[in-house]
């Protein structure tokens, strides 16, 4: 399942990380951040289309990477989603990701919507958004 | 083939290889002077055919990647440049043999080589030799480059040569299998014979041939053999080389160079470019119409040399498009992929194809390319290949816009400088490397960048890379620099520190900084990067900085010039909203008072400790500009996580002009960090710019009575600085002895007493202070330390006579004289109306204090100056409050006047109430003593003159001018009151205390007991004979008239009449009973009521009547006036006539 998961404001610093063994903490966070190139890249290709029929969901970001499957997904704000998942999950399909990522979206709206909440701070006290989390990275495990 | 050269690009297919090296001793400054001219000739127009020839220079190529020379004609190394030193002709043989050997190393390979002497000169170098050149030296050889030239055409001719010969040599007899070193042993023991073996020996020279087509610049004829090429080893299916990939590649290397002209390995761009043979913005762009121009027969340059080029197959159709050739890059490397030991190639297909992409911005497939490179194994690499691996992966990530990647790979290829496997570690290097990871993290080492708005970039990865610096810059030896970033840390990514983490830092930067104190200078790394100072702004946080006023005492004040200060001379306008406009924003920076030279003015900061420790600021100090500025630190502990924390730096200015405070310094865990105020954000300012006037003096007093406690009321105003109290009972006077000592170091040449009456909702009668400035101004100029006294006598007389609720009617006719409205203009400044209304409600429950004692409270203004101060019109302002508790003595309860038997004269019948708790004696002029026990009350009658108050003096002419009729009356009333009181001259004396004072009238005496007192301006004068009769009783006879006259004169200032006078006689009973009927007692001769007319001012006029006394007895005589309804407005005391006393007496006759 999801090994890392990561929301990274448009201005490319991270507004939430959190991964799994978290001893190895800064090593996600080198993934995520360089996995941003991609997505980088992905948008300024996708700028082009129209902004109403872009599709979220980047989908794979780095195709082989040792065991771990990087996955991408960009609101329309441009916040970016990064999911890290295990690879050795085999049964993981396209539709199951977008599917978290959609979930996670939502839940990011929500956060959005707490007025306490000053966008472009770190999502720091919202017991709902880490639950979810927690929930996408015990799924199916 | 192990050693990668990741440098490589699509366009070095097209070059020939040449080596330089040196042999024997020579100094890698002078090779690499020589090395340098050689390669600048790197592109070379071969004469009598538009083709170019280029060539590749290495001073260092392993002889095994030599090897694959048949593989990939471009590896092969054609020509040898050897330099040489050679200083004798003794030495020339040996060197001449070293060359020879050097040779042999590429000799199986080499077309020509070339062998440059330094140094020799004499016979040999006389020797016209075609492979060797003399130089005299290495600044003396102008002919390097035509040398180079004269060589390169040499190789060329062999190229040349060699390609004719095997393109033309398809006689189909032997073409002899060219092969790679590791497949050698592979074809041992093949049959040679088989159609299978031909085609792949003749697919083989096809694509050998192709690749010298390709650098003999014929381009369009290695796309043809390469195509063939292709075609012939797919069919055998000969992957390495045979099979396509080789072939494949070189086709793409060719549409490569054909589609970008420009080069795709960056840094050789400029040198392809220098050849002229496209402008500059030429470079770089894809030739979308490169397929037409093929078509173009006029533009092909193909010489026709070889017939194999035939002419069916379409030009156009050879060359590979842009996608075409990603996509046979792909299948390259795919079949590269298949075999182990082409490891390098496979890479080196990668890093060409990514180059290829990166210019057809297609950053996606290149990353894959990319990917696909890192997981190429190649056999174990030492560290340094690891480090060069590495940074060239970076390198291509960076071109290919994936700056996060480029940082990451930088950063590893940082880490492997220092791998713990090595003996040395890198240190230097790894901090360069780790220096240039920066941008991909965004992280710049200017603190600027960070000091507005949110952070910008990850974190997490900055602080670790920061950490790295720090500790790179430290084991490489240069703590300045480790401290330098480790404050940048402190500073930027305060807010992401854990608390521990926090701990951990400052600890190491006190370490640091034990060694090596951080500085606010720029440090400039050898490579020209300059690491800008880092102020720890954060440490304390400072939220708002105040410039403070002097304190009162010493604020200077300017003196008020001619024009008023606040007219500005610029516009004639008094006002103008444009100015207003203007004046606010100049405000808004400078603020509007002043310090003064000398003296200490202090600066108030709000600071706070973000810190989880107590943090301790040392050397904190202000930063200013403008004026010379004696800045005294302070060092301060805040206390962990503390909230706003007042912190106050001082400094005294030196001299005059305009300061301004720029910001602050301070020394925290060693670091020197000067903070400036527009750097900081969020900081609150309201100014800081100060003007700085001349020194003044400095003036101190002391006083001879006890400080008080009290302040005066906040209302006031003002702000004092001492307090002194007194207390008097009313009446009393006091001297008070004030010390005047300049302190300072000016002399004071100036000084000026003012005071200030501040409760005036009491009445005050009289000279509250008053003094004689002479005295102490006949001391003047007081030097530094000197003393001058100046006596002030406090006078107090208040009326307590109010606060009695016993007193509700005083006078005759119940008008209460505290009821009278009373406000003197003076009065009126000082306090506004509505605040006396508003005390008085207090004031009337106060009778149930026992104390009764009544506040004055008064300020003394000593405005001095002196020094350069004075001169430039500043003046100090100190005040002195005084605060005088006053109880009452003796009051007057009650005021009632009694007619004498003058006219002129009057009793004043004074209750007298001694509300001392002492025995107290009272006397008035020239009466016997009045004893008056503590709380008791008496009647005093005083036997007084009428006072003629017309005769008094008016007031003084100025205050008129301006006063209503209301204040007039009251000028009038007070002065009167004086006057009585003066006349009357009541003191009390409280002998226990030793204590006199004056009681004082003035407070009771209401306008019925005036008029009482007043003599009347109607003088009536009764005479009986003749006589004036006062107060004796006069005499007559019974039966004998009496002549009566009343006599009128006129002193007021109008004519008055006409008046009527009865005179009525009655007898008094004594026991309250008059008795008006005297008809049969008493008549008169003549009329009873005499008519009077018109008395003009100053005149007088008479009645005259008789009477006629019938019996004997004590009788009276009344004499009434009737006033016409035309003077009803005299008043009736005008008219108090006197009555006669007559007694009749029995007659002698």
């Amino acid at each position: 399942m999801a090994v890392c998961v990561a929301v990274i404001a448009k201005e490319n610093y991270p507004l939430y990380i959190r991964s799994v063994p978290t001893e190895n903490e800064l090593k996600f966070h080198y993934m995520v951040h360089t996995s941003l190139d991609v997505v980088d890249e992905k948008i300024s290709a996708m700028g082009k289309a129209l902004v109403d029929q872009r599709e979220l969901y980047l989908g794979l970001l780095y195709p082989t990477e040792d065991y771990k499957k990087r996955y991408g997904y960009v609101t329309n704000s441009k916040v970016k989603f990064v999911m890290v998942v295990d690879s050795s999950n085999t049964a993981l399909r396209d539709n199951e990701i977008r599917s978290m990522f959609r979930k996670l979206h939502n839940s990011y709206t929500d956060v959005m919507c707490n007025p306490f909440y000053n966008p472009g701070d770190r999502i720091q006290s919202s017991r709902a958004f880490d639950s979810m989390v927690t929930s996408m990275m015990i799924q199916v495990c | 083939m192990s050693v990668p050269d990741y440098m490589q690009c699509a366009e070095d297919h097209q070059t020939l290889l040449v080596v330089v090296q040196p042999v024997g001793v020579v100094s890698e400054e002078n090779f690499f002077r020589i090395y340098k001219r050689i390669c600048s000739v790197s592109q070379i127009s071969v004469r009598d055919s538009q083709r170019v020839l280029y060539i590749r220079y290495r001073h260092h190529y392993p002889p095994e990647n030599n090897e694959w020379g048949d593989f990939q004609t471009h590896r092969k190394v054609v020509g040898l440049v050897t330099i040489t030193d050679c200083c004798s002709a003794k030495d020339w043989p040996q060197t001449f043999e070293k060359f020879h050997m050097q040779k042999e190393i590429y000799g199986s390979t080499l077309y020509d080589s070339r062998l440059f002497v330094f140094g020799l000169q004499g016979e040999i170098a006389e020797q016209p030799r075609t492979d060797v050149a003399f130089y005299p030296s290495y600044e003396a050889c102008p002919g390097v480059e035509k040398r180079i030239e004269d060589f390169i055409e040499s190789l060329f001719i062999v190229l040349e040569s060699k390609r004719l010969d095997r393109a033309t040599d398809k006689s189909g007899d032997k073409v002899p299998l060219l092969c790679v070193p590791f497949e050698k042993k592979d074809f041992v023991g093949l049959d040679t014979d088989s159609r299978h073996y031909k085609k792949r020996c003749q697919g083989r020279m096809r694509k050998h041939v192709g690749d010298l087509c390709l650098q003999a610049g014929m381009l369009q004829d290695s796309l043809v053999h390469y195509h063939m090429a292709v075609e012939l080893l797919r069919a055998v299916n000969d992957f390495l080389w045979l099979g396509g990939p080789a072939a494949l590649e070189g086709l793409c290397s060719a549409s490569v160079i054909y589609h970008y002209p420009g080069g795709t390995g960056g840094k050789n761009g400029a040198r392809r470019c220098q050849g002229g043979s496209l402008p500059a913005e030429a470079t770089n762009r894809h030739r979308p119409g490169a397929q037409e121009v093929l078509i173009d027969p006029g533009a092909l340059t193909t010489n026709g040399i070889n017939p194999d080029t035939s002419a069916e197959i379409g030009r156009a159709k050879n060359c590979l498009s842009p996608e075409d050739i990603i996509e046979k890059y792909k299948e390259a490397i795919s079949y590269y992929g298949k075999y182990k030991n082409a490891g390098v190639i496979e890479l080196e297909a990668c890093v060409k194809a990514v180059r290829v992409l990166a210019i057809q911005k297609r950053s996606m497939e290149a990353s894959e390319f990319l990917q696909n490179a890192v997981y190429i194994n190649l056999r174990q690499l030492s560290e340094e290949e690891k480090i060069q691996r590495y940074s060239v992966l970076s390198e291509l990530y960076e071109l290919i816009g994936f700056r996060r990647k480029s940082a990451f790979f930088k950063r590893v290829a940082a880490m492997q400088c220092v791998a713990p496997s090595i003996a040395e570690p890198g240190w230097r290097a790894c901090y360069k490397l780790l220096l240039e990871t920066l941008p991909g993290y965004s992280l710049s080492l200017d603190p600027q960048d960070f000091s507005k708005g949110t952070h910008r970039g990850w974190a997490a990865v900055q602080m670790r890379l920061l950490h790295e610096l720090v500790y790179a810059s430290r084991r490489m030896g240069n703590p300045a620099l480790s401290v330098r970033h480790l404050s940048f840390l402190l500073q930027t990514m305060l807010d992401f520190l854990s608390d521990q983490e926090k701990k951990d830092v400052t600890q190491s930067l006190e370490s640091y900084t034990s060694k090596c104190p951080g500085t606010m200078e720029l440090i400039t790394l050898p490579d020209g990067l300059s690491l800008p100072p880092v102020p720890l702004t954060k440490l304390p946080i400072v939220r708002h900085v105040k410039l403070l006023n002097l304190p009162a005492s010493l604020r200077p004040q300017k003196m008020k010039s001619l024009l008023g200060q606040n007219v500005s001379a610029k516009s004639p306008f008094i006002y103008s909203p444009i100015i207003a406009h203007s004046r606010g924003e100049e405000r808004s920076k400078k603020i509007d008072f002043q310090w003064v030279q000398g003296d200490v003015c202090e600066v108030q900061l709000m600071v706070y400790n973000p810190m989880p420790f107590e943090l301790r600021v040392e050397n904190m100090g202000l930063l200013t500009s403008g004026v010379e500025f004696e800045s005294l630190p302070a060092a301060l502990s805040l206390p962990a996580e503390s909230g706003l924390y007042p912190v106050t730096l001082v400094g005294v200015p030196q001299t005059t002009g305009t300061i301004s405070v720029n910001g602050y310094h301070t020394t925290v865990f060693g670091v020197f960090s000067d903070c400036l105020l527009d750097n900081l954000p969020g900081i609150k300012n309201n100014g800081s710019t100060v003007e700085v006037i001349p020194a003044l003096p400095r003036l101190q007093i002391s006083t001879s009575l006890p400080r008080s406690a009290h302040s005066l009321q906040p209302a006031s105003g003002d702000e004092v600085s001492t307090h002194v109290s007194v207390q008097l009972f009313n009446g009393e006077t006091q001297q008070l002895v004030i010390k005047l000592e300049n302190i300072g170091v000016e002399p004071l040449e100036k000084l000026e007493v003012t005071s200030k009456v501040l409760t005036s909702k009491e009445k005050l009668y009289g000279d509250f202070l008053s003094w004689k400035l002479e005295e102490a101004l006949a001391q003047f100029p007081l030097q530094p330390g000197q003393v001058a006294t100046l006596t002030v006598n406090i006078q107090v007389k208040l009326d307590f006579s109010c606060q009695e609720n016993l007193l509700q009617d005083l006078s005759d006719d119940g008008i209460s004289v505290s009821g009278f409205p009373l406000c003197s203009p003076f009065r009126q400044v000082v306090r506004p109306r509505v605040e006396s209304k508003a005390s008085n409600p207090p004031e009337g429950s106060k009778p149930g204090d026992p104390s009764h004692t009544k506040v004055l409270e008064a300020i003394l203004n000593f405005k001095y100056s002196g020094g350069p101060g004075h001169v430039e019109g500043y003046y100090r302002d100190l005040s002195l409050g005084l605060r005088v508790e006053v109880e009452p003595s003796v009051f007057f309860t009650r005021v009632s006047t009694l007619p004498a038997t003058s006219t002129r004269q009057c009793h004043l019948l004074l209750d007298v109430f001694n509300s001392t708790e002492h025995e107290l004696s009272l006397s008035a002029r020239g009466n016997e003593e009045l004893i008056l026990h503590a709380g008791e009350c008496q009647r005093m009658a005083i036997q007084v003159d009428k006072f003629n108050f017309e005769s008094f003096p008016e007031s003084p002419g100025e205050k008129g001018q301006f006063a209503s009729p209301k204040q007039l009356e009251e000028q009038r009333q007070e002065a009167r009151g004086l006057e009585i009181n003066s006349k009357l001259g009541i003191r009390w004396r409280i002998p226990s205390l030793k204590r006199t004072g004056e009681a004082s009238v003035e407070g009771v005496l209401n306008q019925l007991a005036l008029e009482h007192l007043q003599l009347a301006p109607l003088q009536w004068d009764v005479l009986v004979d003749g006589q004036p009769c006062d107060c004796e009783a006069a005499a007559c006879q019974v039966g004998d008239p009496m002549r009566l006259e009343v006599r009128l004169t006129n002193r007021s200032p109008r004519s008055v009449g006409p008046f009527a006078l009865t005179v009525v006689p009655f007898q008094d009973h004594q026991n309250g009973v008059h008795n008006y009927d005297l008809h049969s007692a008493v008549s008169f001769v003549g009329s009873s009521t005499f008519y009077l007319d018109a008395v003009q001012p100053a005149g007088q006029s008479a009645c005259l009547g008789a009477l006629l006394f019938l019996y004997t007895g004590d009788f009276f005589l009344h004499v009434r006036v009737h006033e016409d309804s035309t003077s009803k407005e005299l008043p009736p005391s005008w008219f108090c006539l006197p009555s006669v006393h007559v007694r009749a007496l029995e007659g002698q006759a």
